[in-house]
Formats: C-alpha cells, structure tokens, sequence
C-alpha cells in the first residue's frame, strides 16, 4: 500500500468532498486532505473496510478566530501498513458549532471527541456521553483552550473561585505595605 | 467537617483533652516528642513528578527505614503528609478530606516547587499555588524535583523541631 | 419456629433501606448491588484517578473511569512559551519516560525547520531512548508486583534502577526530568570512561532478566493469579486501538521503531518481541524481553559511533537562541515511548511560540480501554489488571 494509491482512490471516489489533496515531502510522509463537513462518516467508512486504516491515532481541533473557523483534524493510522492520513474539517465558528461523530467506525474515538467538546466547545452528534473528561464539573463551558479565553486567573488556595481576582490581590498585599506579613499563625 | 480545618480545638471537654494539655507542660513531653519523631509514618500520595522521587527514597540506595519512617497507603495510618505535586482545583476537595482523616498529631511536609507556589505550570488556569494558606506546612524543600536526600533532610529538620517544641502539628498553647 | 426465608428476606430489605437512597437510585443498584469507589489517592498507580466500581458479592458487574485529577493545561502553556521555553515543560508530561517526551517534540520542531542532526548525536539520541526504556519498563513492573503483593520483585527491581539512573545521570545531570535534546543534536556528549561503566551495568542488568523471569514464572501461586486473567485478544486490541506492549503481547508486531524509523534505527539489528496470548503473565515477559533487548541496541550503537560534532554547520538563528523563528507549517512525527505511540502534533504560523500543540499520548487508549476489561472479575484481580496495562495518568491528563 503506497501513499500514491492511496491519494489516487481518495480523490477518484470523492471528487467533490475531497480538496487539496497532497503528500508531505519529508518523511513520514502523510497524506493531507481537507474533507466536507457533512460527509466525514463516509469518508472514514470507505478508508476502514476498503483501504485498511483500522487505527485512529487521534481527534484534535485548532482555532482560527480572524477566519472565523474551527478546524477539527483527524489523525489515521493502520497495522497493517505504514501510511498516516491526515483530514481537516471545517466548522464554522457561530454559536453552535457541531459535526457529525464517528464511533461508529472506529470504537476509540469516544475520549477523544469529548475532550475536544470539553476544551473548544464542538458539538459532536450522535455521541452516547458528552460530559467533562478532564476537567472538573464547574469548568464545562468556558471552553479553555480558544484563543479568546480570558486566560490564567492568578489563584491561590484560599480564592479559587472568586471572581474578582484584582480587588483581593490587592487588599491582601496593597502596594505600600508598612511590615512583612506577618506570620500565619495556625490558631486564629 | 469544620469550615476551616485549622482551627483545632479552642476548649478542653474531656479528661483525656486535659491530661494531655498537663503533661505537654511537664517533662514527659519530652520522651513522648522522641517516641513520635522517631517513627515517623508518611501516607503515599504521589500526585506528581515528585512522587516518584519519594518513592525511590524510600526503597534500597535512600532507605529511610533506618530512621524510622515507613510508607503507609491509608491516611488512617499515617503521621505525616507529604504534598508532592501540583495541585489541581479537581482534586483539592480530597486533599482537604484525605488531611481531616487523619488522626493527630498530623505533620505537612511541602515538596518541591509545585506546591510552594506553583512551580513550571505557575501560569495555568487548573493549579492553585500557595497551598500554606490552608494547611500548616512545617518544612518546604525546594527543587524541581528535589533528589531523595533533601527528601531525608526534610525528615530529619522535622524531627528536629519536633525535640524542640516548635512545630505546628502538636498543638502547645491551647487554652 | 420463625421460617428462615423470612429472616433472610428481612434481613435483606433492612440492608436495602441501609443503602442511601439517593445513591441507590443515581447509579440504579439491585438489592444485592454496592458501589465501591477506588477514590482520587489509590495505591494501584503513582497519580490519582477514580474508579466507581458496581460489585455484586466479589464479582464486578460494571466500572467507570473519572479522570482529571492531574490536569494542568500543558497545551495552553505551551502556546505562551517560545519553543526553547517549552522544552523543560514537555519533560513533565510523563515523568516516568520524559526523554521520549523530550525526543518527539523535538523532532517535530525539527521537521518544521527542516534540518537532520549528524550522525553522533542521532546516535546519543538513540542510546538514551533506550536508557530510558530500561528504567521505566523496571519501574512499572515493580509497581505491578507491589499490587499482588509481591513486594520482593519491587525492592529488586527498584535497586537496579538506580544504576541505570546513575548512568542517565553521568550524562545528563539529573535522575528524572532531563530536557537532554536540543534542535539539531544534543547537549553535550560522552564523558571519558562512560562506554567501560555502561558495558558493565547492562551485561549485570541482563543477568538479572534471567533471575527475574525465572523468579515470576516457577511460583505456582503467582500462575494462578495472573494466567489468563485479564486476556485481550487480537480484536479488543485492534478495537480499542493499543500500541506498546500491550498490543504485542498478543502476537501483532507492530513497533514505531520498525514501521516509522527515524534516527538511526534501520542501521541497528534488533527484534520485536512479541508473545502468544494477551494476558497479564505474557505483558510482563514482553516488557522483561524487551530491557534485554534494549540492552542489546545500546551495545550495537556504542560500537557504530564514530567520532564527529554535535550539531550542523548551518543553523539558523543559532543554536540556543530565545527568539528563534520557526515557518510555518504543520508537523507530526511518531516516537515509541515505553508505553506505545508518543507524537505532537504542532501548528506554527511563523512567530517564536507555537500556535497549537496537541500531545498525542499511549496512555490515553490504554485508560479507556481498561473499563471493558474489568467484567465479571473478582475485585482482588482489579490491581492486578490495571498495573499490568501500564498507563501513566499525567499522560492522560495533561
């Protein structure tokens, strides 16, 4: 199985769902697609049971604020030869971004889908659990790793949670301190 | 659960309470401080990078038997904690719970970076730094990580000021 | 005469009121069902995850993983640093191996500035990959044995990895967390008289793999714990996408070193080990068959090193420069890790930090497919299982 033969079947079967379609110079040389949003599942169907990429490495997604995407980039693998598939899907970046799920191909892909749901806030349909793998419960909607998270909230123990972070840092060490703090002494 | 775990106990209720306070006055104390400084029992807890150093310092080049000090998983049967690793906002409600379940006189061992004030991942949304604010720390060894000998080190800085009647895990001065 | 059906169904309906009522109904137990939670501090692995566990009697109907209780937000640090900053935190990763960790990142980066180290520092690279498989593999079947209960093995097992660790450290100048490779080669060479002290630990560490496989494999006790328990066989394992030993303990050889070689792995002559069945007895000899191996790759490459520089002639901005400019473009290069497959996959558009870097770590399919594997098993073999699959939870939690 070459990578040659594996570009040629990808855009003879999808003309219209596949674009861009070349082969990385430098070794190991992967095949990069960009793929329709709507028609994932059948492109992955036809790479599994046709071409033997029965290994999916990985789910990840990248933000593009200024063009105003998401890119959700799947990583293909197999055991059986030694040829990676890269393909790029496009969500448009409005309220409720959100694609199709691809469980039923690959049966791995479960974390992998909710941690890029948990961290950019793609919606995947027809997946049986989207809830916070990594993070904890009262996180699950801030989407941490877009480009216009309000980022590192300074937290000490004693104010995780608190939102108004300046107004405390600043009564606890104000800019004209007289004397060290003194010693927290653990008897109050 | 009291709201804040270290306010110990303002007022004396029972006789054991008051025949402890009497003797921490009188010259016995000083044999109970090196009954317990010399068998020092730490609980596991390896949340980070420096876990496996403490784990290493406890088997065959770094032996910390000889001095007295074993592993011990439960927090039931542990003397002391030892707070190895970045702390994350998902697991602080269980830190908090693992130090209220173990019996006292209880001793807070901070080790390496992560814990003192943040360490390399200083600039996260998930970790919290500063952790003296809520337990009592005794000893801070610094070091990213630090090697098992600073690890005995600390142990032994804690022994010694268990002889002399500083550290904050018995607690003098009760009223 | 009171009838003994009727006390036993009493007793039966008083141990079902005992239970919670709102647990009863949020996990949906029988009357003949608890809940067993394996909480945040466990002893089975060094960092904390949670178990939930659904027990009838002994026998485990059903378990759920909560994972998280490590996170710390690598990605998002590192797309704040510049990529020499970004090293030392990539070593953090999975502390157990984190000169693989160290090695993937930097051939990413490498691709993207499209220069090839020479030929000494691709073999120093080598030579400490496998360095650091010999320990991690030392440690992690230590760890498995403490959670039979087999703590002689541990203690063993822990006293030869200190050598090895000492040799890492003769080069390198720490035990664990090294930040050793640098874009383009390596940090610094050899020391004088490291080949004579290398030769000697890794021919004492070969014998002792003999010890140990004779040690595991002639009590009877040991066999009875840990032969088929825990199988996997070739479909779960293709199913659940594994690498590493896991995967070759069921008989499919498939090793990055072999299938995506990078360095100078096609000039060195080394096997895959595989083993026949998947369960936790054969785990354990593949990992013990593959120090020997390694310790048999690392002489290979201590003969074929010749003299040379560390780095290129050419390199742009420098060698150690801050500032240094990457173009953009996008980069992803497999390296075997102790635990299987271990990639970055790193976005940069042309500036001094990375735009997006997503770890792709081994750990992560071994944790998810560990619940499946836990039916119908009694709960004394739960540790046992879950130390053999070798998973690393910083790995998954990032």
């Amino acid at each position: 199985m070459d990578e040659l033969t594996v570009l040629d079947s990808l855009k003879s079967q999808f003309p219209d769902a596949v674009a861009d379609a070349l082969i990385d110079s430098q070794p190991p040389h992967i095949v990069c697609a960009n793929v329709d949003k709507g028609k994932i599942v059948d492109v992955c169907s036809y790479l599994k049971d046709n071409l033997q990429f029965n290994r999916l490495s990985g789910i990840t997604s990248v933000d593009f604020p200024e063009d105003g995407k998401f890119e959700v980039v799947y990583l293909i693998a197999s055991y059986d030869h030694s040829v990676i598939v890269k393909l790029k899907a496009e969500v448009p970046r409005d309220d409720n971004p959100s694609i199709d799920t691809v469980i039923p191909v690959w049966w791995n892909a479960n974390w992998y889908e909710r941690e890029v749901y948990e961290f950019m806030g793609i919606y995947f349909d027809g997946h049986p659990e989207m809830t916070v793998l990594v993070l904890s419960d009262d996180m699950m909607g801030e989407w941490p790793l877009r480009k216009d998270y309000q980022e590192f909230p300074q937290t000490t123990a004693k104010y995780p949670y608190s939102d108004d972070q300046e107004s405390i840092v600043e009564e606890k060490y104000p800019l004209e301190w007289k004397s060290w703090p003194t010693e927290r002494h653990y008897l109050e | 659960m009291p709201k804040d775990i270290r306010t110990p106990m303002q007022v004396i209720t029972t006789t054991t309470g008051a025949i402890h306070e009497f003797l921490k006055k009188s010259p016995a104390q000083d044999v109970i401080n090196w009954g317990r400084k010399n068998s020092l029992w730490f609980m596991t807890q390896p949340m980070g990078c420096c876990g496996v150093e403490m784990i290493a310092a406890g088997c065959a080049h770094y032996d910390t038997d000889r001095f007295g000090i074993i592993p011990r998983c439960s927090p039931r049967h542990a003397d002391v904690m030892v707070i190895s690793g970045y702390i994350v906002r998902k697991y602080f409600p269980a830190l908090k719970r693992l130090y209220a379940q173990m019996p006292s006189p209880k001793w807070v061992i901070c080790m390496g970076n992560c814990s003192i004030s943040g360490g390399p991942f200083y600039r996260s949304y998930n970790t919290l730094q500063n952790i003296d604010e809520i337990f009592p720390v005794d000893v801070y060894i610094t070091g990213c990580p630090p090697r098992p000998e600073a690890l005995i080190q600390g142990f032994v800085e804690l022994q010694k000021k268990i002889k002399a009647k500083t550290d904050k895990g018995t607690m003098y001065g009760v009223k | 005469m009171v009838n003994k059906h009727d006390v036993k169904k009493r007793m039966r309906q008083l141990a079902a009121e005992y239970i919670h009522e709102p647990q009863q109904e949020a996990y949906k137990l029988d009357d003949t069902e608890m809940m067993l939670h394996i909480g945040p501090q466990n002893p089975i692995q060094p960092g904390p995850f949670l178990i939930d566990l659904k027990i009838s009697g002994e026998t485990v109907r059903d378990s759920k993983l909560y994972m998280g209780y490590g996170h710390k937000g690598i990605e998002k640090i590192l797309e704040s640093m510049t990529y020499i900053q970004g090293l030392p935190v990539t070593d953090r990763i999975c502390y157990l191996a984190s000169l693989s960790n160290n090695e993937a990142y930097v051939s990413s980066v490498e691709r993207l500035l499209d220069i090839e180290p020479p030929e000494r520092s691709q073999y120093i690279r080598v030579i400490m990959q496998e360095l650091s498989r010999i320990q991690s593999h030392l440690l992690g079947t230590g760890e498995y044995a403490t959670d039979l209960g087999f703590v002689t093995m541990f203690l063993f097992m822990i006293r030869e990895r200190e050598y090895v660790l000492g040799l890492i450290e003769d080069i390198t100048g720490a035990r664990i967390t090294h930040c050793f490779p640098r874009f383009g080669g390596v940090r610094e060479d050899l020391p004088d008289g490291w080949r004579e002290k290398a030769i000697d630990v890794l021919s004492m560490i070969n014998e002792k793999c003999e010890m140990y496989k004779e040690l595991f494999s002639s009590d009877r006790t040991y066999r009875m714990r840990t032969v088929d328990i825990g199988t996997l066989t070739k479909e779960d394992v293709i199913k659940a996408g594994l690498t590493g030993p896991a995967l070759r303990a069921t008989g499919i050889d498939y090793d990055v070193r072999k299938v995506y070689p990078t360095l100078t792995y096609p000039d060195i002559d080394f096997k895959v080990q595989t083993a026949k069945k998947g369960d936790i007895f054969n785990r354990v000899m593949v990992r013990i068959n593959e120090i020997q191996e390694s310790c048999w790759i690392i002489e290979q490459a201590l003969d074929q090193m010749k003299p040379g520089p560390l780095f290129p002639d050419e390199l742009p901005y420098g060698r150690r420069t801050p500032s240094m400019r990457v173009p953009p473009g996008e980069a992803y290069v497999p390296v075997e890790d102790p635990r299987g497959e271990m990639a970055m996959y790193i976005v940069s558009d042309g500036t001094d930090k990375p735009y997006r870097v997503k770890i792709r770590g081994p750990a992560f399919a071994l944790m998810q497919g560990l619940p499946p594997m836990l039916e119908n098993v009694y709960i004394a073999d739960v540790p046992a299982i879950a130390a053999s699959m070798d998973s690393c939870n910083s790995e998954v939690d990032r």
